[in-house]
């Protein structure tokens, strides 16, 4: 059996390219499943989607805990997440990056493949959803797939769904990720400490979960406590605002979602904190003077 | 009055939240809290708004915040208002409640609040669906959109039922104030929060907050599709207090609904008739319900095109 695990962010994509995958494996005469795991999360939010092919009948019904392939969707989820966890000897990931494989710090040194999919999805679909384009990078680097299935898959899938012209577009996306992709050896550095949660003692939590503003070996809890969360790896594009050309009409300021944006009153300027942006682009849509332009956000 | 200038720095509902980019919800529980400020104690029944502000231990709001059931917000709202009263303290209940928890789930609780005219303030923000839990249809969901309850097939396409109109039955309950508000005019915004804050009884606050996953539409659009729905009528900006209800932003010349929904991604299918006959309720309903007295009807500004054909239903509502 091989089993396939891919971690994507919501909204680019992993569950749909999991299916595909699976439907591309039955084309090929083979049995397939495919599922995707997510809680209550955002567009954004880290997600996680499962795809296993086997010549036999497939009773195994579990999350994929030891995968021979990991497909990276976004490269800034390599900060946050062990995505190799579990990957069986002899295994291979291929990642969304613009780096080489030689240059990737995955924690141990695998087979991997790398291809710049943002950059071939904005250039043929026009936005940064990249998982037709991984699974091309998927193909070459497994050779399990054969290209031409996939592409089948793809106009199968997304035919169905979106319609002839979208589903032309995303075999393409593929195709021309599969001539990109490099493949090489990954490096195997840095350590990376899995996050620390807070877990209470029944008697430590507070009577009907009320929780007040406290902070815990784990990092802040309650009121506010969200801002330690940084959300920078959401975002394929952050807005640079032209200082010269502002006119502090604080327009953006009022409409950021995410306090991105913020005002020092005494000094009479604004200041945009990376850490949180999403990379919405509405202050750059919305500024009267054109002063914000988005650029890409990971070079 | 308030501008934007004269709005505080601090951030009530913090950042590091998990909304989608672009999120309208976001945007507008953000400003309103600014306004509103730190005395005020916030209730927010089951929506996008409880999962990307508080995930259990993690918190964005900076005032205390509450959350029970889907259903209650109008009696949860009653409550906390009563307990505040009891104990001496100067802190105003606000509910944010989504148009699913307004319009169908919430409705009689919200009724039950606004008939007693408790000193509460009851947001509604109407992103048209129940976008927490997949994009199912609502009573707010407006005719020809696409959800997953109401998906486009080869004989019926999107949802078949036009819009509830909330704001008539909410001023039915004669409360003091209720206002609509849009994230695309600021001015209007801040005002209306402001004049709600400073009113005495059960304020309705109704925020127009685009959905971006729901709509299908481009993340940067947040704010201008909610500019294009006013200037359609698709959204209409007004306020009744005490009974008396006037329009605070009238669009100059009433654009074609077209404009507003081929930006999004939900309307796309639309027949020609569809949108036809969604122009025809939007004019129909600006007529009755928004006009002054005296002034033109809009359904002139059809486009000249589609105003030249006269259908059977032209003619019923308008006469030969």
């Amino acid at each position: 059996m091989f089993e396939v695990r891919f971690h994507g962010r919501g909204g680019q994509g992993a569950v749909m390219a999991a299916q595909a995958l699976a439907e591309a494996a039955v084309i090929e005469g083979n049995y397939a499943v495919a599922f995707p795991f997510f809680g209550a999360e955002r567009r954004g939010a880290p997600v996680l989607a499962f795809t296993r092919i086997d010549a036999k009948k497939i009773y195994s019904k579990t999350q994929v805990y030891s995968p021979d392939c990991v497909v990276v969707l976004d490269d800034s989820l390599l900060d946050t997440i062990d995505v190799v966890a579990g990957l069986k000897p002899g295994g291979s990931v291929v990642i969304n990056s613009r780096d080489k494989p030689e240059d990737i710090d995955l924690g141990i040194s695998v087979k991997t493949a790398a291809v710049d999919a943002t950059s071939v999805a904005l250039e043929i679909l026009k936005a940064p959803i990249t998982n037709t384009a991984i699974l091309g990078a998927f193909a070459k680097a497994t050779g399990i797939i054969k290209l031409e299935s996939l592409e089948e898959a793809i106009k199968r899938r997304f035919g169905e769904k979106l319609g002839e012209k979208v589903a032309e577009r995303n075999s393409l996306a593929a195709r021309t990720a599969y001539g990109k992709t490099v493949i090489g050896k990954s490096k195997g550095i840095k350590k990376l400490e899995p996050k620390k949660q807070w877990l209470p003692t029944y008697q430590e939590l507070p009577a009907g979960g009320s929780l007040v503003e406290g902070k815990t070996d784990a990092g802040l809890i309650g009121p506010g406590s969200f801002i330690e969360n940084k959300v920078m790896g959401w975002a394929t594009f952050r807005p640079v605002r032209d200082r010269e050309k502002c006119t502090m009409c604080l327009l953006c300021w009022f409409y950021c979602p995410e306090g991105t944006i913020v005002r020092i009153s005494d000094r009479g300027d604004l200041m945009t904190n990376y850490d949180y942006c999403k990379g919405c682009g509405v202050c750059a849509n919305e500024c009267p003077v054109d002063a914000i332009k988005m650029v890409r956000a990971r070079v | 009055m308030i501008t934007i200038k004269d709005l505080p720095d601090e951030n009530l509902f913090t950042a590091g939240h998990t909304a989608c980019p672009g999120c309208g919800v976001a945007m507008s529980i953000r400003n309103a809290i600014r306004v509103l400020g730190k005395d005020t104690s916030v209730y927010v029944p089951a929506s996008c708004a409880v999962v990307f502000g508080t995930t259990f231990p993690y918190g964005a709001w900076k005032v205390p915040f509450f959350h029970t059931a889907f259903e209650n917000t109008g009696a949860c709202l009653t409550g906390m208002q009563a307990a505040f009263e009891k104990k001496g303290k100067k802190v105003t209940a606000v509910g944010f409640a989504g148009d699913g928890g307004t319009y169908d789930i919430g409705l009689q609780s919200m009724s039950g609040a606004a008939e007693r005219n408790d000193d509460v303030i009851y947001i509604c923000l109407d992103n048209e669906a129940y976008m927490n839990t997949g994009i199912q249809r609502s009573g707010g969901t407006p005719f020809g959109a696409w959800t997953t309850t109401t998906p486009v097939g080869t004989k019926v396409q999107g949802n078949r039922r036009f819009k509830k109109n909330l704001g008539e039955i909410v001023t039915a309950h004669e409360i003091p104030y209720y206002a609509t508000l849009s994230i695309g005019h600021p001015l209007d915004f801040i005002r209306k929060v402001e004049k709600a804050k400073n009113i005495k009884g059960f304020r309705f606050l109704h925020m127009f907050t685009p959905c971006i996953p729901g709509w299908k539409m481009d993340p940067a659009k947040t704010v201008e599709v909610t500019k294009r729905a006013v200037e359609s009528g698709m959204w209409t900006l007004y306020e009744v207090e005490n009974g008396e209800k006037k329009i605070t932003y009238k669009p100059g010349k009433m654009k074609s609904v077209r404009d507003y929904l081929m930006m999004q991604g939900r309307f796309r299918h639309m027949s020609d008739e569809d949108i036809k006959k969604l122009q025809m309720w939007v004019c129909k309903k600006w007529n009755l319900y928004y006009k002054e007295k005296g002034s033109p009807e809009i359904c002139e500004i059809a486009p000249p095109e589609e105003h030249h054909a006269v259908t059977e239903e032209h003619r019923e509502m308008h006469g030969p």
